[in-house]
């Protein structure tokens, strides 16, 4: 089974609640992205994603279960880019009750409290993870990166 | 076709935009997008993008000319998706970089509260200089707005 490791340089990234876009596929070929509150730190070779709304990344998962998922580090002038498999999903538990709890304030600072609701908490595998630095107005593409895959 | 009012939120407010594609394996695959332009007969959209995984992109456009693009305006969320099919791309020219520059500032003026102390010029490299444009006929329009209609299909219009 394919898997890697997250680097620690990305659990502060994750876990400040930035932003992320995901794309998922149908099995019938046909690419989806949707913004996503929160990327979930759940140990060194899973992530959480939070489906509030979205049926149709839920039921692309279930069919074809790749993603992508771009983490934006706006502070950090780059972003994260995770290729994920879809592994199960949690309605309960300590995985959900933490997502939660983050949503709620995300929600709250956000302006999107009663709108932002967590309904499972999606865990995927990680397959590859690299750092890409934006090059900005003054480094090159490929300055910097970093990346590992299993 | 696109509906006049969101060429009008597409031209004039929205501010930031991601690109999915897919591999010949159904592998999905994401792209960070510099700005975008809505064609005269509003059926077309040309994309730019930053120098990043271009070799990836066009490949997978050639191969199967599935795209997908997001565009949102921050912090407002209004969010809309429009999918279709690539037609060609091209290197950049006269008028792309003011295109991407028009993105930059409406995104870094939005930005810019959350961020208070943030120096401008790391806020200004989100939106990094675009290095190629692709034009892709638009076939459906989707909400992505967070609420009870986000996902839903504006283009076509859902029969009921």
């Amino acid at each position: 089974m394919t898997m890697t490791r997250l680097p620690p340089e990305i659990r502060p990234v994750l876990d400040n609640g930035t932003p992320a876009a995901m794309v998922t596929c149908s099995a019938d070929g046909k690419p989806n992205t949707t913004v996503i509150s929160q990327v979930y730190y759940v140990d060194d070779s899973h992530t959480a994603l939070s489906f509030q709304f979205f049926s149709k990344t839920m039921r692309n998962v279930r069919e074809n279960p790749r993603a992508f998922v771009c983490v934006f580090d706006i502070a950090g002038q780059a972003h994260w880019a995770l290729d994920l498999a879809f592994e199960r999903s949690e309605t309960e538990g300590p995985i959900f009750d933490a997502m939660d709890m983050q949503i709620e304030a995300i929600a709250s600072m956000t302006g999107m409290s009663g709108i932002f609701k967590l309904r499972a908490a999606d865990i995927y595998r990680v397959l590859s993870v690299e750092r890409v630095p934006h090059p900005g107005l003054t480094a090159s593409p490929t300055e910097g990166r970093t990346s590992s895959s299993g | 076709m696109i509906p006049g009012k969101i060429v009008r939120f597409l031209e004039h407010h929205a501010n930031v935009a991601f690109a999915g594609i897919r591999d010949r394996d159904l592998v999905p695959f994401g792209h960070r997008v510099s700005g975008w332009r809505v064609g005269d007969d509003q059926r077309t959209m040309t994309v730019l993008f930053p120098g990043e995984f271009l070799d990836r992109l066009v490949e997978s456009l050639q191969q199967n000319g599935e795209l997908a693009v997001t565009v949102e305006e921050f912090p407002s969320h209004e969010t809309y998706q429009l999918k279709g099919l690539y037609r060609h791309h091209r290197g950049i020219r006269d008028g792309d970089a003011e295109m991407a520059e028009r993105t930059r500032r409406r995104f870094v003026k939005a930005l810019k509260p959350m961020y208070p102390g943030a120096p401008e010029d790391v806020l200004n490299a989100f939106v990094s200089p675009p290095s190629l444009a692709v034009e892709f006929e638009v076939f459906e329009v989707y909400l992505q707005t967070p609420g009870p209609g986000a996902g839903s299909r504006l283009v076509p219009p859902v029969e009921r």
